[in-house]
């Protein structure tokens, strides 16, 4: 029963994971012990951080929405066999859209809200069919392609931001705080019989209803992928580029349209930082998170279902990283050692295989075994 | 004289619980050319892995030379003089000749790689066995036949007395595969003993001494190859009477499916490849194009499934021009294609069989349903398939990567079948699979034509072409030499001379032939 268990690739997975992060949480104690005076405290503090308080919780759940778009933005270009670093750059040009649209076009928040996320997709969708296009008619490397667009689009939020957006003679670069109608709801409505929870969320952890939209995306993109003709498309793309053209798909219309989703979900994802995390458009708004959904896609193996749990779990790990910095002595460059060991062994395939060859050999010994008493049906 | 290898009631069961070898006996003499054969999956790579190191047996003893042997790895082996020659050459591509062979036990100079005396010692180890090489080239570059010598000489030079070749020609030319036969005879001359796998019946009787057939895991017999014939090989591989000659009733000769009309095609670096070719294809008729691999057949069959543009000419399927158009408005104008590299080309290894079967309709009714793929029409088909063509699999949600080289063909034959063609299209159908598999390609592929499909069939198997075709052209560096109408009239001896250009027709004998 526990074998047959076992044999499931889900619990497999699960398994391996349990393990990696065990094996990795005792490394990354070990390193605490050597740097820190108060070892115990400062690891409890990166293990319960983020649960300890409301608002951190929040900030944890919030970092998580954004870690899941990213996620599946990525997800999407990998299961293709594709790569993309061009996230920060579509980012970057969704929050710009959707804050400028938040800012400054007057009209309800039942239609400006849609309106500015709506419009950060958009942008995200034509910025990201641009490395798509290089790809599939120019041959251009992906990689180089997106890492440029990405400067581009730097400037040229910095430019609006600067230049546009900033109240004048302001002294710092950033753009009021968005109106009321421009800032993503809190994801509990304000209605009588939830007042008491609406207040403390709204309050203390504003996660917004960006929430609900991460997770329709989540199954739109499991959607996509697995049973339209698009999504068949791009998995066998992925699968043998030449066996998808022998086979008959344009493959270069794949590849434009891949690139494009992928960007429209990390528009969103920008989107996301200006109108439900800042509540207004800062410089580098996407630093230090723009990349993260590779390691997400890689946490998730590229499977739509399980971005949000990596999501999740990575969130969980940065939010904790960034608490154990703030209240103990460890410096934040030995936080980042340990969060990266715990990455390198979840990401690492080999960790759970190992062990299982050992367990294989010592039941092949058993069927050896069985054979010599003459059993034939081992199978 | 004892063996100089010997098993002993090898057992061997994967940890998924296949079970490979079931008590196999095996010997080998010294100096002698042994023949390995079976169909895919009866078990001849997993007993020569155990005999080379790279698996250990569940059960059983394995003896070299009088000790019995127990091979952690194929480093052991290798130190017991025993070498292999794999399937997939192993070879680091951007180095030479000489680098590969000497790889791990190069010979220094101060800590550094000698190169010369590299060269040196290939020169001398190819000259000694007659495995013409050259030290200099960079593997990448050379042709597959080179890189096979590479690999042989690779294992002399770590002192292997053993060669293990498995399926040593399923890569080769007729003509690389005679001189591989000859350096074999060279080696075995010079004291060394020989292991060949191969599921080519032909070739086990060309070249070995003695044969022990595998089926399903066990041994079904070990006899000298001079008291073997073809046939009674076959029903030992396969465990029934295997016909390796081609039934099929007349041909029905119907309307003109295809018309090629001076088709050219110049390569990249400006070489002409295809040279005014012009042929048709009527329903009811296997066209057979026989041609030495290389001499235009591979882009022809390309430029035909809009796969590779072609330079100039025209080709039309039913009156539509299908030249120089996607390969997916090809396939619409009822052109289906079985390619000649069926890993490349033919399918998506990682993805499951049903996923394999609809890349060519998933995108119309029944299988597209609203926006959506409609996944049980799907399972449907896999179903129908597997059933109707004999695919050995539990599950058609399983990776085609699960099957083996002939279930795996026959997933192709089983897509490209049921799209209801007009044309089709067949490369190289029964490469590399086993008999059984290509008995049931070939009488696919005559059923189809009797019931009324126009067959290109384009296989460096002359003897596929000649039992299958109704109508032969011959091709020679990108040229057609020769159309033979009857082709059960024509002998073996003459298309020979055609496909090597000593013989060509004339342009009028030909027009109202093709």
């Amino acid at each position: 029963m526990i074998r047959k268990l076992y044999m499931k690739p889900a619990v497999r997975e699960f398994l391996r994971i349990l393990l990696a992060i065990t094996i990795s949480l005792t490394l990354g104690f070990i390193i605490t012990l050597l740097v820190s005076e108060d070892p115990v405290g400062a690891y409890k503090a990166f293990l319960t951080g983020p649960v300890s308080r409301i608002n951190r919780t929040g900030e944890w759940i919030k970092e998580a929405i954004t870690l899941t778009l990213l996620g599946l933005s990525v997800a999407l270009v990998f299961k293709a066999e594709l790569f993309s670093m061009g996230a920060e750059g579509q980012m970057l040009l969704g929050a710009l859209v959707s804050g400028t649209i938040s800012l400054f076009v007057p009209l309800p928040a039942i239609l400006r809200i849609p309106l500015a996320l709506f419009a950060a997709m958009l942008v995200g969708f034509l910025f990201g069919a641009l490395p798509g296009y290089l790809k599939a008619h120019l041959n251009a490397n992906e990689i180089v392609s997106t890492l440029m667009l990405n400067a581009i689009a730097l400037r040229v939020y910095d430019y609006f931001l600067i230049f546009h957006i900033k109240p004048e003679g302001a002294g710092y670069n950033a753009s009021d705080f968005f109106p009321k109608e421009g800032v993503l709801p809190t994801f509990i409505p304000n209605v009588p019989f939830l007042a008491e929870a609406y207040e403390l969320f709204s309050r203390r952890a504003n996660i917004t209803i960006m929430l609900y939209i991460a997770i329709a995306v989540v199954v739109l993109v499991w959607y996509l992928m697995y049973r339209t003709p698009f999504g068949y498309e791009l998995r066998m793309l992925g699968a043998n580029m030449k066996f998808a053209r022998y086979g008959g798909i344009n493959t270069k219309k794949t590849v434009i349209l891949t690139f494009a989703i992928s960007g429209a979900v990390a528009g969103l994802a920008g989107a996301h930082l200006g109108m439900g995390i800042h509540e207004k458009l800062i410089a580098n708004i996407t630093i230090g998170i723009a990349f993260e959904g590779i390691v997400v896609a890689l946490l998730a193996r590229n499977n739509p279902v399980a971005v949000p749990f990596a999501a999740l779990a990575y969130g969980y790990l940065r939010a904790g990283a960034d608490i154990m910095e703030r209240s103990s002595d460890v410096s934040r460059e030995m936080v980042l050692v340990i969060q990266a060991i715990i990455i390198l062994l979840v990401t690492a395939e080999r960790v759970l295989p190992i062990v299982q060859q050992r367990v294989n050999n010592m039941r092949e010994n058993t069927k050896a075994e069985a054979i010599e008493e003459g059993g034939q049906n081992v199978i | 004289m004892p063996p100089i290898i010997e098993l002993k009631a090898i057992y061997k069961i994967y940890p998924n619980g296949v079970m490979a070898n079931k008590g196999v006996n095996f010997s080998v003499e010294p100096g002698e050319i042994h023949a390995l054969v079976g169909e895919n999956g009866a078990g001849k790579s997993t007993l020569m892995k155990i005999i080379y190191g790279m698996e250990q047996p569940t059960q059983g003893q394995v003896v070299v030379e009088g000790l019995e042997r127990h091979f952690h790895s194929s480093r052991d082996a290798i130190d017991a003089g025993i070498g292999m020659v794999h399937q997939n050459f192993m070879l680091v591509p951007s180095f030479t000749v000489a680098e590969n062979i000497v790889l791990g036990q190069e010979p220094t100079q101060r800590g550094l790689l000698n190169k010369q005396k590299a060269i040196d010692e290939t020169i001398q180890i190819s000259e000694q066995y007659g495995l013409r090489v050259e030290p200099k080239a960079i593997v990448d570059s050379i042709n597959v036949g080179m890189r096979q010598r590479v690999e042989i000489l690779k294992a002399l030079y770590r002192g292997a007395n053993i060669l293990i070749l498995d399926e040593p020609t399923a890569v080769l030319t007729p003509q690389e595969t005679q001189e591989l036969f000859l350096a074999i005879r060279k080696l075995v001359e010079q004291g060394k003993t020989v292991i060949f796998i191969t599921h080519k019946l032909r070739e086990v009787m060309e070249v070995s001494d003695r044969v022990t057939v595998l089926r399903q895991g066990e041994v079904v017999g070990t006899l000298p190859t001079s008291e073997a014939t073809r046939e009674s090989l076959a029903r030992m591989m396969v465990g029934r009477d295997v016909l390796l000659r081609v039934e099929k009733p007349p041909a029905q000769r119907g309307r003109k499916v295809m018309e090629v009309q001076r088709l050219t095609y110049i390569n990249d670096t400006g070489r002409s490849v295809l040279n005014d070719v012009s042929f048709n294809i009527y329903a009811g008729e296997i066209l057979g194009i026989a041609g030495v691999e290389g001499n235009g057949q591979t882009e022809l069959v390309e430029i035909m499934t809009g796969l590779r543009p072609s330079t100039s000419g025209n080709a039309l399927v039913n009156g539509k021009a299908v030249l120089n158009k996607t390969p997916r408005e090809v396939r619409m104008a009822g052109v289906s294609h079985i390619p000649e590299d069926r890993l490349t080309n033919g399918l998506a290894l990682e993805a499951s069989i049903n996923e394999n079967l609809i890349v060519d309709r998933y995108f119309r009714p029944p299988y597209k349903k609203g926006a959506s793929i409609d996944y049980k029409q799907v399972a449907e088909l896999g179903a129908k398939s597997i059933e109707k063509y004999g695919i050995l699999t539990p599950d058609g949600e399983l990776p085609v990567a699960s099957l083996s080289g002939g279930n795996m063909q026959k997933v192709i034959v089983a897509r490209e079948f049921t799209s209801d063609p007009e044309l089709l299209i067949a490369a190289q159908p029964t490469r590399g699979i086993d008999v059984g598999a290509t008995e049931f390609v070939r009488e696919q592929l005559v059923k189809q034509r009797t019931d009324g499909t126009a067959v290109l069939l384009v296989s460096a198997d002359l003897g596929e072409v000649m039992s299958l075709s109704d109508r032969i052209i011959t091709m020679f560096e990108g040229e057609i030499t020769g159309v033979f109408p009857d082709a059960a009239s024509v002998t073996e001896e003459e298309l020979g001379l055609y496909m090597l250009g000593i013989k060509h027709q004339s342009k009028e004998e030909m027009e109202e032939l093709l």
